[in-house]
């Protein structure tokens, strides 16, 4: 499967768009449009075929599902994830033959992602880097008293960034990638040790997605407890995510209910949480 | 007496939702959306060049928190500038102090309550939806994430106008803190269900005739294995400080090693 010049070239929008300080603005571009599970629908429709791409773009979202950035550092770069990992993941399982919703395919895609992933935070340094220059111009701008320049500062000129850091590099990789997946079957066959290491990793990898996120909202060892009633939930008795949130929000109302007794006893608990609820 | 507009209060507000980062460096991170943002209010509340470019200079100072729940300190700012130009004891400095004072406690709660437990059970709840290639999972998260978003910061910028200070004891006080902690249980939960629905390490490792491992762990509790590399890559993370991208790293060679043992193989062929 071959990726041409106008779907790469919508992929590098995209790319513009979605990542990290992206000029989509943090919760359009980064958080809907860079997020693997939305990613892998646009992918979807630009290379045409949306289930592939919804299907792959999920199974990499487990991994960088609690992506945070504290203080600007990142392990990862979501346009890369998204914009050059998901079309290669769709392009590599389409050329091998792979059935889409399998489950080696979506190792495949994981395994994938998280390369080009942590390669592309070479992007995000370099994006940030050029920016650099834009704020050289803005400081100008502030001393001078020149205020409506800010605006270009901040929002015109940052696109030169995302030409250079962005924009190119997913058009060159997608376009060139593509054809990189003959090679490789070529020359890496299936039943090799290559190829077995690279669907294991992909197995292994949400793991990771799922610890990050844990080493955020695990405090003492007691709140495990609270993630294996999920995940028994799921694993032993079938309940599916939904089902899992609503359990969950049920156990959440009553611990928010027992606390509130603890602090005020005549509190009413339901009206207060429902005043604090828009807060989130 | 001075007072700024709803319209300019709105401009200013949008201009932070949109920009807060797209000029982002690793030595300036969001000074530049929050200078963007600010524009609108001294324009409103200042006449002449000086004025403006004396309060404007209050903003250039670095600025960096979870620019969503930080929505909060600028539309606080929004109020403080205002109180400033009609004459009260406040100085940039001031202002810049009660600035630097919110960053770091704000950027915590952003990062564990939005960033690592809202998004979390939103993208668990749309890849459950989304786990056959239904485009229902990523059309609910871009719609409820999208929607409480705006609504939510918004609330957050002119709470903040409003309320100056005390609009922190929204999200600090023992009450959030109840809150915060019943949220997080949520997402605890949620994350738990989706390691099991999506992650399956499996093991190949047999001896013919007397044990076939995968078989006996499924027995003892279902998605061993999964749940086992999940605690390891933890402890790797917290207890030995190792960074994600490493743990990947150790993963590969964890893979490599364990398909020339023949503990892991994924049985598959062109």
């Amino acid at each position: 499967m071959q990726i041409n010049m106008i779907q790469a070239i919508l992929l590098g929008l995209c790319a513009c768009l979605s990542s990290m300080p992206g000029l989509g603005g943090t919760t359009f571009g980064n958080y809907t449009l860079g997020r693997p599970l939305v990613a892998g629908m646009v992918v979807g429709l630009i290379l045409g075929d949306m289930q592939t791409g919804i299907i792959l773009g999920a199974a990499i979202q487990v991994i960088y599902i609690a992506l945070v950035t504290p203080g600007g550092t990142v392990s990862a770069d979501v346009r890369a994830i998204s914009y050059i990992g998901i079309p290669l993941s769709v392009c590599a399982i389409k050329g091998m033959g792979l059935d889409p919703s399998s489950s080696a395919a979506r190792d495949m895609a994981a395994a994938l992602g998280a390369a080009v992933g942590t390669l592309g935070t070479v992007l995000f340094y370099g994006t940030a880097t050029v920016n650099l220059l834009w704020q050289h111009i803005g400081w100008k701008a502030v001393e001078k008293g020149d205020f409506k320049k800010l605006y270009l500062v901040n929002m015109g000129f940052p696109w030169i960034s995302h030409f250079l850091c962005s924009f190119l590099p997913t058009v060159i990789i997608t376009m060139a990638g593509s054809s990189m997946v003959d090679l490789m079957k070529a020359y890496l066959p299936m039943d090799g040790v290559a190829m077995k290491t690279l669907f294991t990793v992909g197995s292994l990898l949400p793991a990771v997605g799922v610890a990050i996120l844990l080493k955020q909202v695990i405090n003492k060892s007691l709140d495990f407890l609270t993630f294996f009633f999920g995940f028994t939930l799921a694993a032993c008795m079938g309940v599916n995510l939904i089902g899992a949130a609503a359990i969950g929000g049920f156990f959440a109302v009553t611990n928010y209910k027992i606390q509130m007794l603890k602090l005020r006893p005549a509190v009413a608990g339901a009206a207060a949480y429902d005043d604090e609820e828009e807060d989130i | 007496m001075k007072k700024l507009s709803k319209k300019t209060l709105n401009k200013s507000f949008l201009s932070w939702f949109y920009g807060n980062l797209t000029c982002f460096s690793q030595e300036h991170m969001q000074t530049f959306g929050y200078l963007c943002s600010m524009l609108p209010v001294v324009d409103e509340l200042y006449d002449t060049q000086e004025e403006k470019k004396d309060a404007m200079q209050t903003y250039t100072a670095f600025f960096n928190t979870e620019p969503q729940i930080g929505t909060l300190v600028v539309g606080m700012t929004a109020g403080l500038e205002e109180a400033k130009a009609n004459g009260e004891a406040l100085d940039g400095e001031t202002i810049n102090g009660i600035r630097a004072g919110l960053m770091g406690p704000l950027a915590g709660i952003g990062d564990s309550l939005i960033v690592g437990t809202l998004i979390p059970i939103l993208l668990g709840i749309g890849l459950g939806l989304s786990g056959n290639g239904s485009p229902l999972g990523a059309i609910f998260y871009i719609v409820t994430w999208n929607l409480l978003m705006f609504f939510g910061m918004k609330f957050a910028y002119f709470k903040g106008y409003e309320m100056g200070g005390k609009a922190v004891e929204l999200l600090v006080g023992e009450q959030a803190q109840a809150l915060r902690d019943s949220i997080i249980m949520i997402g605890t939960m949620v994350i738990g269900a989706v390691a099991a629905s999506w992650i399956n390490v499996t093991t190949s490792f047999a001896i013919p005739g007397v044990i076939e491992l995968q078989s006996t762990l499924d027995s003892v509790y279902p998605k061993l294995l999964s749940a086992g590399t999940v605690i390891f890559c933890w402890w790797l993370m917290t207890k030995r400080k190792i960074s994600p991208t490493m743990v990947m790293l150790l993963l590969v060679v964890i893979a490599f090693v364990g398909v020339l043992l023949g503990f892991f193989d994924p049985g598959l062929s062109y």
